[in-house]
């Protein structure tokens, strides 16, 4: 202890003395130093004294890495445009959304002011966190010049899992829940939540999903189609609809049960997991929360060949995903250009391609300059694709992430341990997790 | 560093430094499982302390995680046992098993759970070569040895795993201590075979007593192996701790760290006996 | 069961213990051999496989189309190519100075004895034998308050608290087994503690400061919790590209960096085993002989910590 801790002085008495904005000794908090300018603040200012602000910096951007595509799209188009435009050095650094959330609490349960990451990648539940724990910066996202450009209009886009952006995030992309299926093994594959009942049912050991975020996506799709449909879930979390409708959901997977892969008594880690059962014979469907991972999967040799994507008609939870800014980040002026170049028509245009990364665009088709309109509706189409027609017919806007959250900790209390108690039985959710803001900072 | 004969206060300060560490890893656990540290912090609290306690799921995790790891150590000590027994020798079979047996100690637990998914899943390369020859027409034809409750794959996968490092200490502990002892007995009279059960394995034994019980808190700890390879439901202690750190609902968090302090205290427990044990073989070289 | 030797008996060969005399005994050498031999070369020859496999999906014995664009992309200086580095800098510098720190640390515990001794041996295997996920989660604070979070140096750090554990009851068993008369004569001829630890102990134990810094070497080169809580996403190493691949389901990239990780150990090893392989020598000297047996149990760790 005492050498972790001496060595802890050692490193911060030298920081301190070679940077003076990264003081942070002994866990003694400042005010936000001289020359840092907040995001809110920027957002007031003349965009071209924030991209000159920028000029010449790093901006370290915590995204997940997981995607060979992604990553291609990030680090062969993205970061050399904005080397050469912009002066900006983009440091991509590898984090998904629980990572994040716990890096930043323990960042300002240590009293960071100046931090380590100046722009997110976020969606849903890591927003809804961050945002009640007061860790994000802002607002900002609508000073963007691009933001005029962005589709307002969608569900969708316009708000985060039901929940107002507020200007705390800009959007970047949209995906959708999709199925995979095998074409040769099942040429007519089912299209509604009943026909893929009657499906298992017909087919026993060969469907079930996974424990991760997809699995838990399609949970709540089915939650939701059971409860009455996405216009029912649309405002706050409400505990007596979760109930009901969660009640519905556990009597249909009960049903389902025995007839899933090893009779529902286990299930893959992860979505990476079920691709494999689904490419080696043990399932016929996999899932994916990007619709267009099926052509890079296929590409890769993850899939076979004969592969198709396709969603429900019962409705296909569709999301967007932003980018944020920290509450301590020492570069948001970096960050605010970087999410800017992101909302381009460019930056958007290359990252819908199918043979890249295949995400879809938030921006308007009706208020972009006319020479892109007509590129994006030149973007080929792959035959594994879902259509973008039949996406936008069925997309359907997630509901508050409360919702998912519940059903995560129920669903591993009571299905996974193969109980027949009711969950529902187990009192007011509201009040079984009412939790008010964690704030222990200054 | 001065040489002073009875230099008890230097050594123990010296090896509490070492400690040091884990003693404050241990503390901040300790006072997230009740509250007052960690990222969900709200103050003095026995909610998630009461939680853990009363989730069945957890305890049903841990006795299993028990019980693959004990025979998985079982296994792989049996195995180290006869490969260190049975090529005593200089021959070039003698020389090619003990090499052999040592081959695999640097594979990464991540990349042997990974493998034997790949071997021994259903649909697998075994599965494959019995689809191959006809027993078998579909992957579920294949017995489940990944995912089970009985834990097959894990348990074969981490006996395999430790194999190596086993052999290294038997054939160590055979080398530098077996040789006298033996001779000894030889030259009053006694037989091989009872030579082989009155003192090479009872010796043996004491000497490999402390790595088996190491083998058995890290065959216990491992996170991927698990996720991969075990059963859903006990779910392994590992990965009953990791998903609480990773819930969406950030109030489990707490819960996350009194998993933690659970695993600490069994680590303290191990490692005692662990002491235990390589005292008693020291005692026997003096 | 008597300890005092026979006198005049010189050591003979190794008892047989396991004579080739019975074929039935032979068979299930051979079957044994056979099985550790496939269960050596199987893992390498899979992962060499499936590193330049295109598809390989049931019910296929053998890959459907074979890529090298893993190996391409390990050989372009990319993100893999400078976790090997990463890895390759990390563990030196953890071996290096796992040495330095542990080296006196070992020896002082070596000299105590009783109730002492046991704890303080304990206190010291502890940092190895604890869950790593819960040193790092427990340590992470700490890191992040001294801004070594996220820093190479940090990770360090942080790979040496299992390491110097490690190391010291390495070193411990060194000099439980060492000769002090060596140093003894250096005192009474005038040396002060200072040269002879400089000028004698350290010389003499050349060999097993070497088998030390390879030691310390393999914690760090298989660590994975550690270097994921501590680095945060920001100090790439091998290990956790791995982790990382198989985790996305990219079997190729797995493969090629998995056989990078284990390849560098495997070659180590074999260099290292020689004196194993030659067999139970009766010639050989009890002193340096017996520093391996209990010094063996460290080389748990790798083990342990590649999690």
């Amino acid at each position: 202890m005492l050498a972790a801790a001496a060595c802890g002085h050692r490193a911060a008495a030298r920081d301190a003395t070679r940077d003076a904005t990264r003081d942070a000794t002994r866990g003694v908090t400042r005010g936000v130093t001289p020359g840092l300018a907040s995001a809110a603040a920027l957002a007031r200012m003349p965009w071209d004294s924030v991209v000159a602000r920028a000029r010449g910096s790093t901006v370290r951007w915590l995204l997940w890495r997981g995607d060979p595509a992604i990553n291609h799209y990030v680090d062969e188009w993205l970061a050399p445009r904005l080397a050469m435009r912009y002066g900006i050095t983009l440091d991509p650094v590898d984090a998904q959304g629980p990572a994040i959330l716990n890096a930043l609490v323990v960042e300002r349960e240590a009293g960071r002011t100046v931090g380590t990451a100046d722009l997110l990648w976020i969606n849903g539940e890591t927003f809804h966190n961050l945002r009640r724990e007061g860790l994000l910066a802002g607002p900002w996202a609508r000073s963007l010049p691009a933001a005029a450009l962005v589709d307002t209009a969608s569900p969708i886009v316009a708000r985060d899992f039901g929940e107002d952006p507020a200007g705390y995030e800009s959007p970047w992309g949209r995906v959708e829940l999709a199925l995979i299926y095998d074409s040769t093994r099942t040429p007519e594959p089912p299209r509604t939540y009943e026909a893929l009942a009657d499906w298992v049912h017909a087919h026993p050991g060969r469907f079930t999903y996974d424990q991760g975020f997809t699995g838990l996506a399609f949970l709540t799709g089915l939650m939701i189609h059971l409860g009455g449909g996405a216009s029912r879930f649309t405002g706050p979390f409400d505990s007596a609809r979760y109930v009901a409708a969660s009640a519905r959901l556990w009597d249909w997977l009960a049903r389902a049960r025995p007839d899933l892969w090893r009779h529902g008594a286990a299930y893959p880690q992860g979505v990476a997991q079920l691709e494999h059962l689904f490419a080696n014979r043990e399932v016929d469907f996999a899932m994916s929360y990007n619709e267009n991972e099926v052509v890079s999967k296929v590409r890769d040799g993850a899939l076979p060949a004969t592969s198709r994507a396709y969603v429900l008609r019962d409705g296909a939870l569709a999301n967007a995903h932003f980018v944020a800014i920290p509450f301590n980040a020492p570069n948001a002026a970096g960050a605010m250009v970087v999410a800017n170049v992101l909302l381009s028509p460019e930056a958007q245009l290359e990252k819908a391609r199918p043979d890249g990364w295949g995400d879809g665009s938030v921006l308007a088709v009706d208020r972009l300059p006319p020479e892109w309109a007509r590129r994006f509706a030149r973007l080929p189409a792959d035959a594994r694709q879902v259509p973008r027609d039949t996406l936008a017919r069925y997309a359907e806007p997630e509901a508050s992430p409360r919702y998912s959250e519940l059903l995560q900790s129920d669903w591993r209390t009571h299905v996974r341990t193969g109980t027949t108690e009711d969950p529902s039985a187990g009192g007011d959710p509201e009040s079984r997790t009412t939790r008010p803001a964690l704030r222990s900072g200054p | 560093m001065t040489a002073r004969a009875s230099g008890s206060a230097p050594g123990a300060a010296l090896a509490g430094l070492v400690a040091a560490p884990v003693v404050v890893g241990l503390g901040y656990s300790a006072a997230a499982a009740i509250g007052l540290a960690g990222p969900a912090a709200r103050g003095l609290s026995l909610v998630h302390i009461d939680r853990v306690m009363r989730d069945a799921t957890v305890w049903r995790g841990l006795a299993w995680t028990i019980y693959a790891a004990a025979l998985a150590t079982a296994l792989a000590t049996a195995a180290a046992v006869a490969v260190a027994i049975g090529f005593r020798g200089t021959g070039i079979g003698d020389r090619l098993a003990r090499i052999a047996a040592l081959v695999p100690f640097p594979i990464p637990y991540v990349v042997a759970a990974a493998g034997a998914v790949l071997v021994l899943g259903q649909s697998g390369l075994l599965a494959r070569l019995a689809a191959a020859a006809g027993v078998i027409h579909d992957p579920s034809g294949f017995p489940p040895l990944v995912l089970d409750r009985p834990g097959l794959g894990f348990i074969l996968t981490f006996a395999w795993k430790e194999v190596p490092f086993l052999t290294f200490v038997a054939v160590s502990v055979l080398a530098t201590r077996g040789q006298q002892l033996e001779e000894t007995a030889r030259t009053l009279g006694a037989s091989p075979a009872a030579t082989l059960r009155r003192v090479t394995v009872p010796l043996l034994w004491r000497g490999l007593a402390p790595a088996v019980v190491l083998v058995f808190i890290f065959i216990a700890g491992t996170y991927e192996g698990a996720a991969l390879l075990g059963p859903t439901d006990p779910l392994p202690f590992a990965v009953a701790t990791y998903e609480r750190y990773q819930a969406l609902d950030l109030t489990l968090r707490g819960d996350g760290f009194v998993l933690t302090l659970l695993g600490l205290i069994l680590g303290l427990a191990a490692v005692a006996v662990f002491e235990w044990t390589r005292a008693r073989a020291e005692r026997l070289r003096s | 069961m008597t300890h005092a030797p026979v006198p005049g008996r010189t050591t003979a060969a190794p008892i047989p213990v396991a004579t080739g005399a019975s074929p039935g005994w032979r068979g299930v050498r051979l079957a044994m051999v056979t099985l550790l031999v496939i269960s050596a070369v199987g893992p390498p020859a899979l992962l060499a496989m499936l590193s330049a496999s295109q598809s390989w999906f049931y019910p296929a014995l053998l890959p459907t189309g074979w890529t090298a664009d893993a190996w391409s992309a390990v050989v372009r200086r990319g993100p893999l190519a400078r976790a090997v580095g990463t890895s390759v800098v990390l563990g030196l510098t953890t071996g290096v100075v796992g040495c330095v720190l542990a080296a006196p640390i070992g020896r002082a515990l070596a000299r105590l004895h009783g109730a002492a001794r046991h704890v303080a041996v304990a206190a010291a295997v502890l940092p190895a034998a604890a869950p790593p996920i819960a040193v790092a989660t427990g340590l992470q604070l700490t890191f992040v308050r001294a801004q070594l979070a996220g820093t190479p140096v940090g990770v360090v750090l942080a790979h040496l608290v299992p390491a110097v554990g490690v190391l010291s009851f390495f070193f411990f068993a060194v000099f439980t087994a060492y000769d002090t008369r060596l140093d003894d004569e250096a005192r009474s001829l005038g040396a002060s503690p200072r040269q002879v630890w400089l000028r004698v102990t350290l010389p003499t134990l050349r060999p097993q400061l070497g088998a030390g810094v390879g030691l310390g070497f393999l914690v760090s080169w298989g660590q994975v919790p550690l270097t994921l809580v501590i680095g945060g996403g920001r100090v790439h190493t091998l290990p956790l590209e791995v982790m990382g691949y198989v985790q996305a389901g990219e079997t190729r990239f797995a493969a090629a960096a998995a056989l990078l990780l284990i390849l560098l150990p495997i070659v180590l090893l074999l260099v290292a085993s020689a004196r194993l392989v030659r067999g139970s020598a009766p010639a050989s000297a009890p002193a340096p002989a017996s520093a391996p047996a209990p010094a063996s149990a460290p080389a748990s760790a790798p083990t342990r910590v590649s999690a």
